[in-house]
């Protein structure tokens, strides 16, 4: 009992020492809820995905079929408005896009595949991730990234939020250095939107994101609802017959 | 019972010992009565290497063995194939239930002395399965192709590396290249679908006929054998078949319902199960930010963490496995159960069970040098716990314990003095006190007559 209060009191203590360095806190901008029982958010994050993502990232693990029998999107329309090119209905989410152009367009780096990529990340980083693009004229698309600095990524809902700028403060870290740490956006050139439009644009998107990243995630929990009760009714009779059973053994 | 059965029954028994077999291993088999929670991990050990078999049946076929179709495959698998999320959801998740079920089944066995004689032999047949497994989900893992799939098995293969003079040449061998590639990937394949199940269902096989052979030992460890009625059958036991089939029917309801609740609800177990990084494809130019094996890889992985020398570290996750085989011959203590050893016994096999634990989270996480200094101190306590276990063995003097005591923390210390290369003094002292109290505790506290006394085992079962 003595070794394990030791080392209860150095755990505890390590926990400061964990803490990490990031130009602004992560979380800070909200917390995104995703709801997948919403289908008119997760249909209009599949119009937004098609149209401001789908040229670049490719989503080839998924079929326009499959996400607009899920989502309840018609085939015609699927294939009259969410279909840009000479694909078929049942063909996979990919990208015309050559990947050596791709690497040479955005810095040597390939867009990520959407339809996995976000469950490696998390569909908290995708949201931050959109939520804080800010005005850089040393970057080559004129845009960076709080949640991804330096990204390779322009900022292709601009024209939906706006332009902002970021306030950086100075502060000094332990070693006597100066590190930027974020204060705030401030609007420069506002975008069509309000910011609670935009707001609705990134979490409908990002629901359409986790959704994207597990499909399965729609019927899952519901099926092992029903398996759970099932086991619960198998569970009891077990119980009893196994009590009967060795009523007599003492 | 000998009478000879007629019909197909009788036909077959003629030609194929089935109701001898039957009547051997179930309906005549005589279990101790008196079998407890701990009991059920065997039976449900069986159970998962079924779901496992299974859902890899199903898996196999459509799952492509190629590092360009690898990652794909198994998307496929999720979104395209009928039922295919929840046949792969069952054989992630039944890969990290295999674990903790056999974790358990072993930790029962050494509360219990399950593996002391007339038991060696099926101590040995569980280690050399739990060996096959390790084997069998290191392999699997490699199959889905994604960035902690090919990083993870890059860092485990490279291990060999360390090992003087021929450890290139033995990673070249196991991977069939000079880095992990499709060569590695394929014949992984091979052995996780085929050699290695091979392997385990013969070593299980031996394991449960070990097991029939001498029978089962229980809580007690009282041998039911010794006490049999007029017609020969133990007095304490309790025929298998349909007393511990109904029970452990049961027990296979209660762990299903639990397995089910992370194979519908929570599949990647927040990262645990299903490592987050690995729904990237491999990609050799991009590492995961922090590679950690899956995690009942990890208290060997801080074993081997703790240790500076490449090599000495490698020795020592080697070592930290096959000290395990040799557990009939350390610990010659006669009575077997936890319910009849030492006060002092229980402490240093609960310290064990929580360094183990301590040891796994350790090797999650990424070195600190407090980290890097506790995993040091328990893996000291996980040797330690086996020399400690040895001198339990038998009552000692007064002279024994406190030589002990002077030995091994002087060893402990020696390390800190001479090899210890943490570059915080102060950590270094502060944590030497857990080997330090560890050792108080287990080798000082026998000099007080009370704490090493063992009890009066019984002749027959109590409960």
């Amino acid at each position: 009992m003595k070794v394990l209060a030791v080392v209860l009191v150095l755990l505890s203590t390590s926990a400061a020492w964990a803490a990490g360095t990031s130009m602004y806190e992560k979380g800070s901008f909200g917390k995104i809820g995703i709801d997948l029982s919403n289908r008119t958010s997760l249909q209009r994050g599949a119009k937004y995905f098609v149209n401001y993502c789908l040229s670049c990232h490719p989503a080839k693990h998924s079929r326009y079929k499959r996400v607009a029998d899920d989502l309840g999107i018609s085939e015609d329309l699927m294939k009259n408005n969410m279909i840009f090119t000479e694909q078929k209905f049942g063909d996979l989410m990919t990208v015309a896009m050559k990947r050596e152009d791709a690497m040479d367009w955005f810095l040597g780096i390939d867009p990520p595949d959407l339809s996995t990529h976000v469950r490696a990340i998390g569909p908290q980083a995708v949201y931050e991730f959109l939520k804080t693009f800010y005005i850089d004229e040393t970057r080559p698309f004129g845009v960076n990234n709080l949640h991804l600095p330096n990204t390779a990524m322009p900022h292709v809902l601009f024209n939906l939020q706006g332009s902002q700028k970021a306030v950086f403060h100075g502060e000094a870290d332990e070693n006597g250095r100066e590190h930027p740490v974020f204060d705030r956006f401030e609007m420069e050139h506002p975008g069509v939107l309000s910011e609670e439009e935009y707001e609705q644009v990134v979490v409908d998107t990002v629901n359409f994101l986790a959704y994207l990243s597990e499909p399965a995630q729609l019927v899952r929990k519901k099926i092992g609802i029903g398996v759970l009760f099932f086991l619960a009714v198998l569970g009891t009779l077990s119980y009893f017959l196994k009590k009967n059973y060795w009523m007599d053994i003492h | 019972m000998s009478e000879q059965a007629g019909g197909l029954l009788g036909w077959i028994d003629a030609r194929f010992p089935l109701s001898k077999m039957w009547r051997d291993h179930f309906a005549e088999y005589y279990a101790p009565k008196n079998f407890n929670f701990w009991y059920f991990f065997g039976s449900l050990a069986l159970l998962v290497l079924v779901i496992q078999i299974l859902s890899g049946i199903f898996l196999t076929m459509h799952y492509k063995p190629d590092a360009e179709l690898a990652f794909a495959s198994v998307e496929h698998i999720m979104r395209d194939v009928n039922w295919g999320w929840l046949i792969r959801y069952m054989h992630s998740t039944g890969a990290s239930f295999f674990f903790i079920v056999v974790y358990l089944h072993m930790f029962r066995g050494l509360m219990y002395g399950s593996f002391k004689n007339p038991r060696e032999l099926i101590w040995i047949f569980g280690m050399l399965i739990y060996v096959a497994l390790m084997a069998e989900a290191f392999m699997g893992y490699l199959l889905p192709w994604g960035n902690m799939s090919y990083w993870g098995a890059q860092v485990i293969i490279n291990l060999f590396n360390t090992i003087p003079y021929i450890g290139e040449a033995i990673s070249e061998w196991i991977r069939g290249d000079f880095v992990i590639s499709d060569a590695t990937l394929n014949r992984f394949f091979s052995l996780h679908v085929i050699a290695m199940p091979l392997a385990l269902l013969a070593l299980v096989i031996g394991h449960i006929l070990a097991l029939h052979e001498v029978g089962s030992n229980n809580p007690d460890g009282v041998e039911i054998k010794k006490t049999k009625d007029a017609n020969g059958i133990p007095v304490d036991g309790v025929p298998f078949h349909p007393y511990y089939t109904v029970k452990d029917i049961f027990g296979a309801v209660v762990f299903l319902a639990i397995f089910s609740v992370v194979v519908f609800f929570i599949p990647d177990m927040y990262g645990y199960f299903l490592e987050h990084a690995n729904f990237d494809p491999a990609n050799t130019l991009n590492t995961p930010e922090h590679i950690a094996p899956i995690w009942y890889f990890t208290p060997f992985y801080t074993v081997l963490r703790a240790i500076p020398d490449p090599f000495g570290g490698f020795v020592g996750m080697v070592l930290a496995i096959v000290v395990l085989f040799f557990l009939p011959w350390i610990d010659r203590n006669p009575i077997k159960s936890i319910r009849y050893r030492s006060v002092l016994f229980k402490i240093n096999l609960l310290v064990f069970a929580i360094t183990f634990i301590i040891l796994g989270y350790l090797g999650l996480n990424a070195v600190t040098p407090l980290y890097s200094q506790l995993a040091l101190r328990f893996t000291e306590l996980y040797f330690l716990f086996f020399v400690v276990l040895w001198t339990y063995s038998r009552p000692h003097g007064a002279m024994f314990w406190i030589s002990s005591f002077v030995i091994l923390l002087g060893a402990v210390t020696l390390y800190d003095v001479f090899m210890n290369t943490s570059e915080y003094p102060e950590l270094i002292w502060k944590t030497w006190i857990i080997p330090a109290a560890f050792l108080v505790v287990t080798l000082l506290l026998p000099l007080f007559p009370g704490l090493g006394q063992e009890k009066e085992e019984p002749a027959r079962v109590t409960s």
